[in-house]
């Protein structure tokens, strides 16, 4: 499997899990988390977060098109 | 109706009018054909294609209906801050794997994918019919959203139903001349307003109403605890509601034709890729609507307040008339806009999907002039639905989603990624997965052991599916190995050449 495929799976997993997963630890409506209820402030921050992670699988992919056309070359 | 409301009426009158006009003047050069009014020909960049995404986010529902679901049921309604972000996580392969088979084998609907991986016409056209009707109950989220702002607006006086006839004949005409081009620049325009608009409601309430975003915050943590939280203020959707709740719509939205249109439309993968990178900032827009939606029970606590019209009804408060205008323009158009691309995509699947292959001797001209025309036939469809079953526009969005999401086992799993998938296992698994549905709608359940029931039921399908398709015939290899060859494009290289099931999309 290709590292961009494998990169995109991971990438996937984990943001499925942070909205999934995350609730079980931040559902609650205290104490605040920087002036926030709790769950509030988890579905800001994931937002937030998620451009990282698919940014990261978009370097990865890209680079691996980078290094095919390189071979194709 | 007093002269302010004849003037933001009128002000709306022209807004739409105007950005109708836009649309037809934008999109009549690329819409003379079914490909160029299906999918602009294939040319679509990455500023557009934002856009056009942005369009199925920023829908009636986004501006109305999330904060009416949160102001009903409380914490619930994170599931769609949550719904779409998984959905652009796994759009990042599989948009561009969809739109590089469809460059190959000139497909412009989700109905010519599933014909052409199982190499079965009769399955394009069962799956094209049902999921034309399906999108009609989307068409219906609009046209909900459009009466509930009309009806806030004039203070309950205008006629409903005519000012949807009115709006949607407006809709109708636009997509009519503009096809898919026109409705892109149209969200551009949309986009912008709902955005300012947005920005403007959840900044000025926490201000107005408690004296900055602290107190506000803090009065939720203490006085309304149930309803930022789950299960909720009724106990009934919980973290496995939202669980369940996420992984079928995030996985159901790209079941919508209309999100294949997008795939087909883009010019290449790496438009589609770096929309999934950058759409997830759109999530935030959706947190600040439901905390509009959470702040308004407070601010309406103890009044009896229908949960569609919230938002309304905050910004009558809050804005002067001049603004009242400007937010009443965005938030028809929202209701406006979003139902283009989607009355398109039904009125196509069935032209080009059910009339096409029933009469196989159609010129395209003709099947182009029905997909046309089925425009007002179809909005009428919605219209009509839209009068029969009146509900919260949150719960129509997620009762259309478990119908749609049964597509989930053979377009995803077996288009892309199981080769033993076959035709009679996406049809035993779809028959199962609706029939559950219907069940759990007609019955009232939408919750089994605190799943959702769309979720039960797709799981259901999914078995099904597998063991069917484990039983009866595949597709031919010489078949297969050509259709899903297509998902690599036009890179050689030696390292994808054993990955015939792995859609590796490229540039």
């Amino acid at each position: 499997m290709r590292m961009s495929m494998i990169a995109w799976i991971c990438g996937t997993l984990l943001i499925i899990a942070l909205y999934t997963l995350g609730p079980i630890v931040f559902n609650a409506a205290a104490p605040a988390i920087l002036g926030m209820p709790p769950l509030y402030f988890w579905f800001l921050l994931v937002p937030l977060l998620n451009p990282l992670i698919m940014g990261v699988v978009y370097l990865i992919d890209a680079r691996e098109i980078e290094l095919d056309d390189e071979v194709t070359k | 109706m007093n002269s302010s409301i004849e003037l933001v009426i009128g002000f709306v009158a022209l807004g739409v009018l105007a950005v109708t006009l836009i649309g037809v003047r934008t999109g009549r050069a690329a819409s003379r054909s079914l490909e160029g009014w299906m999918v602009n020909d294939r040319q679509m960049g990455p500023f557009l294609t934002w856009f056009l995404l942005g369009t199925e986010i920023y829908t009636a529902f986004t501006f109305l209906g999330l904060a009416g679901f949160a102001f009903a049921n409380g914490g619930a309604a994170y599931y769609n801050v949550a719904t779409n972000d998984v959905g652009y996580a796994l759009g990042f392969f599989i948009l561009p794997a969809i739109g590089l088979i469809g460059r190959k084998f000139k497909h412009v609907t989700q109905s010519d994918f599933i014909a052409g991986r199982y190499n079965s016409p009769t399955l394009g056209i069962l799956v094209a019919f049902c999921s034309a009707i399906i999108m009609i109950a989307y068409i219906d989220v609009n046209i909900e959203g459009l009466g509930a702002i009309l009806n806030v607006l004039t203070e309950h006086r205008l006629n409903v139903l005519d000012a949807e006839i009115v709006g949607f004949f407006v809709l109708s005409f636009a997509v009519f001349f503009g096809g898919i081009r026109g409705n892109a620049w149209q969200s551009v325009i949309k986009d912008v307003l709902m955005f300012v608009s947005i920005a403007a409601l959840f900044l000025i309430i926490p201000f107005k109403f408690f004296g900055g975003f602290g107190p506000m915050l803090g009065q939720m943590m203490t006085k309304i605890p149930a309803n930022i939280t789950l299960p909720g203020p009724h106990h009934k959707l919980g973290l496995m509601w939202l669980a369940s709740t996420i992984l079928l719509t995030g996985f159901g939205q790209w079941m919508w034709p209309q999100w294949f249109n997008v795939a087909y439309s883009a010019r290449g993968s790496k438009t589609l890729k770096l929309q999934a990178v950058f759409m997830p900032f759109y999530q935030l827009v959706k947190v600040a609507v439901i905390t509009i939606g959470f702040a308004a029970v407070l601010i309406f606590a103890g009044q009896k307040v229908v949960g569609n019209e919230v938002v309304m009804l905050l910004a009558q408060q809050v804005f002067p008339l001049w603004f009242l205008a400007l937010f009443a323009l965005a938030a028809v158009l929202s209701a406006i806009v979003p139902a283009g691309p989607i009355i398109m995509m039904s009125c196509t699947l069935l032209s080009h999907n059910v009339y096409a292959k029933l009469v196989p001797s159609s010129e395209p001209k003709t099947i182009f002039a029905i997909s046309r025309g089925l425009v007002f036939v179809v909005t009428f469809l919605a219209l009509l639905l839209a009068v029969v079953a009146h509900t919260l526009i949150a719960l129509v969005l997620l009762a259309a989603y478990n119908f749609i999401a049964q597509l989930v086992p053979g377009i995803l799993i077996g288009g892309l990624f199981w080769r033993r998938a076959t035709r009679d296992g996406v049809i035993a698994g779809l028959v199962i997965g609706w029939a559950l549905t219907v069940y759990f709608l007609l019955n009232g359940i939408s919750a089994i052991d605190g799943m959702n029931s769309g979720f039960v039921a797709l799981v259901a399908n999914t078995i099904v599916f597998f063991l069917v398709s484990l039983i009866t015939k595949p597709v031919r290899a010489e078949i297969l190995d050509e259709f899903l060859a297509a998902a690599h494009g036009p890179r050689k290289q030696a390292a994808s050449a054993g990955a015939a099931a792995s859609p590796l999309p490229a540039e």
